[in-house]
Formats: structure tokens, sequence, C-alpha cells
């Protein structure tokens, strides 16, 4: 008999609005926050590490930094187990798709495939939507670079400039008022660091809490590629913006 | 005739000193009638493994892209490539899948592993793995690939000496062979550099 409130997860409230929906957006304000900048020669995914302990250990290079084929890559936010299901999915679908055309997929195809499964969660009874929001990076032939964003309700939009996670809103208006059209990937870096080191909770900046990815066209080849930036590069990345925080004098 | 003579191939694969070459013939047959001179065969998974498909052509794709598509979801899940040992159970998983409709194609998969040990291996069309420390042969030419091969080889080759044998290994095997020749790819790896080469042969 349980069925009947399980099924309530995706059922309106009297107001018009899915409660489950909101719970797993709020969910996502609390994760590490990730911003993404689209530049005039490629696509920047910067993320913040939540570190919470310092014995834990770092698993992997990058942990909110996903590739999904060789032309996209993603910037997580939220419950990053629910993430990793949706990532497979992702991948696997962008394999597919090269499987049957012999060509990598669109862009916008695999984000709207990826938000197609994040709907059905939130229509169909008895389960819950997944916690996460995504931040797409990719290029395709059709549209160039391209920057998708997505939350748990499966809707998902293309933006110049985007956060998702903790203080997603006060850098969203920081990166309203400072994106320029036609930035380089460089002016776009140091964009979306300055905004991150604002929105931070923490006061210093360091590299181990910093995540960089960019995906950009080789410069001889033309293939595109996906790069994520060593702890040591995001070190002299930050020291040449003037963020990273001087050691504390004794 | 068999399946696996409908196009006609010749496929070779041989260990040196640190290294390991690969090569095959260059024709797309139909029966006896010579549609194609430079029919690819050998394909890269990544920079220090490569697969060579004789048999059937359209089984050779196929079997391929299946290949790529495993072996793609492999790296990103795990942020490295495939180790040769690896890659080859996985090509005789796929295949047993077939079991009772098989691919009409004999792989030959060679490597350089960790620490650049080289591995070839080979196996029939439902994935019966055959290691060798020396050479493996498949397709239609096989039978005089094995002689030339037995003959020519010699163990520690260095680079261009193997360059040499693979190459007049193929060229004297596809020779005795109505249904591949024209021509031959050879490809050199080492745990530096890949040498590729287009060898001509009699065009006829």
């Amino acid at each position: 008999m349980s069925r009947r409130y399980d099924s309530r997860t995706t059922i309106f409230s009297p107001e018009g609005r899915l409660y489950q929906v909101e719970y797993a957006m709020e969910a996502i304000g609390n994760a590490g926050s990730a911003l993404g900048v689209l530049a005039a020669d490629g696509v920047v995914l910067v993320g913040e590490k939540k570190v919470t302990s310092k014995l834990l250990q770092t698993s992997r290079s990058a942990e909110k930094m996903y590739k999904i084929d060789s032309h996209l890559a993603c910037a997580v936010a939220g419950i990053m187990s629910d993430a990793n299901i949706l990532l497979n999915t992702a991948r696997l679908h962008a394999q597919r798709y090269a499987l049957s055309y012999q060509e990598p997929i669109p862009v916008e195809q695999l984000v709207q495939s990826l938000c197609d499964t994040k709907q059905g969660y939130t229509q169909f009874g008895g389960l819950r939507p997944f916690g996460v929001s995504f931040l797409f990076a990719g290029w395709d032939k059709h549209h160039g670079f391209q920057l998708y964003m997505s939350d748990p309700s499966g809707n998902y939009s293309g933006w110049k400039a985007a956060a998702v996670g903790a203080n997603s809103q006060a850098a969203q208006s920081m990166l309203k008022q400072d994106y320029r059209d036609g930035m380089t990937r460089e002016e776009a870096v140091a964009l979306a660091l300055k905004v991150l080191s604002k929105t931070m909770d923490s006061t210093s900046l360091t590299a181990e809490k910093l995540e960089l990815a960019e995906v950009f066209l080789q410069p001889g080849t033309g293939e595109v590629q996906y790069q994520v930036c060593s702890p040591e590069a995001m070190g002299k990345l930050l020291a040449k913006a003037g963020l990273s925080q001087p050691a504390p004098e004794a | 005739m068999s399946i696996f003579e409908y196009n006609g191939s010749a496929v070779v694969a041989m260990v040196g000193k640190n290294c390991f070459a690969i090569a095959s013939d260059r024709r797309l047959g139909v029966q006896l009638q010579t549609v194609a001179t430079d029919f690819q065969r050998v394909f890269k998974i990544h920079d220090k493994l490569y697969i060579g498909l004789s048999g059937l052509a359209t089984d050779a794709q196929t079997l391929y892209q299946r290949l790529v598509f495993r072996h793609k979801l492999y790296q990103l899940r795990e942020e490295r490539d495939m180790k040769p040992q690896t890659f080859a159970s996985l090509v005789s998983a796929l295949l047993y899948e077939k079991r009772f409709g098989p691919y009409f194609c004999q792989p030959v998969i060679a490597g350089l592993g960790e620490d650049n040990e080289p591995f070839i291996c080979t196996m029939d069309c439902i994935g019966a793995k055959e290691l060798a420390k020396d050479f493996v042969v498949s397709g239609t030419a096989s039978e005089s690939l094995y002689g030339a091969c037995e003959s020519m080889y010699k163990p520690n080759m260095e680079p261009e000496e193997l360059f040499e044998t693979i190459s007049q290994a193929l060229q004297s095997s596809v020779d005795r062979d109505c249904l591949s020749g024209w021509g031959g790819f050879v490809l050199l790896v080492t745990p530096t550099e890949v040498k590729e080469c287009v060898i001509k042969g009699r065009m006829d």
C-alpha cells in the first residue's frame, strides 16, 4: 500500500508546484558551485571542490568535470551518486550515436536526451528526481562552441555564461555584469576565476579547491580538445589573476 | 567456397625487440574479381594498439566500429587506454556473443603493453584466443604466410629489420594467393613512434 504515498512525489501541489523537484534544486544549492563561460575560441568550465576533510583521499584528478565524448564535457553540481548514473547514460548515448552515424553527436541532442531522462523522473511515480544540475560544454559542426545548463526538472537552456550550485544567483548576476561578447579563452578563464573567487564561501582561493576544464579546437589539426588544468598550472593562473592568498605571516 | 574467402585477405603481425609490426594486403575482391585496391584491414584502437581483421570485409568494418564503441566507453570510465591483453579478451567476448551466427572475421591483435612489452595474438571467428611470442597470421594467404614467417622470422629484431622482414613475408605470401595482394600496408610501432607505410608489390 506504500505506493499510495510514493506516487505523490510527482504530483502537483494545489499551487501548481512540484515539491520534489523544488527540493532537488534545493539540494543542489548546497553543493559546490560550478560555472561556465563561452568564449570565441572555446568554452571554459570552473568548479569549486568542497573539501570536507583533509583526511579525505582525492580519488581522481577531477571530481566535478567529466568528459562525455571527445567533443563534449560537463561540470556537475549536486548529488554525485545521482550524477554518475546520468553520466553513464550520457556517455552511452554519445557512443551509440557515433556507432550508428559514424560522426560525433550534436551537443544539443545529447543534452536533450539526458534531460528527457531527468524529466521522466518528475512525471512517473514512485521515484525521486535526480538531484543534479549540469553545465555542458561542447563543440559541434552545426553551432560551434556551446554551453548548456540543465536542472533536475529536465529543463535545459543555452547560455553565454552560466552558474549552478551554491551561490549561483550571485555568480549569475556578476557574470551578467562582466561578460562581454567575443572574449578569448584566456579572458574567459580570468572572468570565471574572478567570479568564483567572490562567490565562494571560503576566504582564500587555492588550487586544491578549484577545477578548471576547457574545450577548444587544436590549432594545427582543428580537432576538438578537452583539457583539465593541472593543480600547478592552476596555481600559476591564480597568481596571475592576483587571486591567490599570500601565505599568512607568522 | 567459404564466406571467409569471399573478399580475400592477408594479415600478419610480428614481434621485434620492444616493438611490433602489423601488416595487411590492400585488395578487396568479390571472389576472383578485384573491386578495390586500397582497402584498410588494419585499424587503430589507440596509439599503441592495432587490430587487423581478415575475412568478410563488411563484418570487419562492423566489428571495428563495435570495438571502437566499447573502447571509447572504457577510456572515458577508466581515464586510460586499454591494455592489449584486456582488449584481446574484449574482442574474444564480443565474438563469442555471436557464437551461433558469427562475424566472419579472424582478428589479429598487436599492441605494446605495460613497460612497452609487445603483445600479439589472433583468434578464430568465435573468439578462441591463440597467443604467440613471435608472429601471427590470418586470412586467405595464411598458409603461405606461415611458411614465409617460419623461414624469415628471427627473435629480437630491431625495428628496421622487423619492417623489412614483415614486408618481405607479406609480399612473398600474397604472390602465392589469388585472393589477396595488390600491395600492402605495413605499420611499425615502437615505444616512441609509429611508422605507417604503403608498399607496392605485384599490382595485378
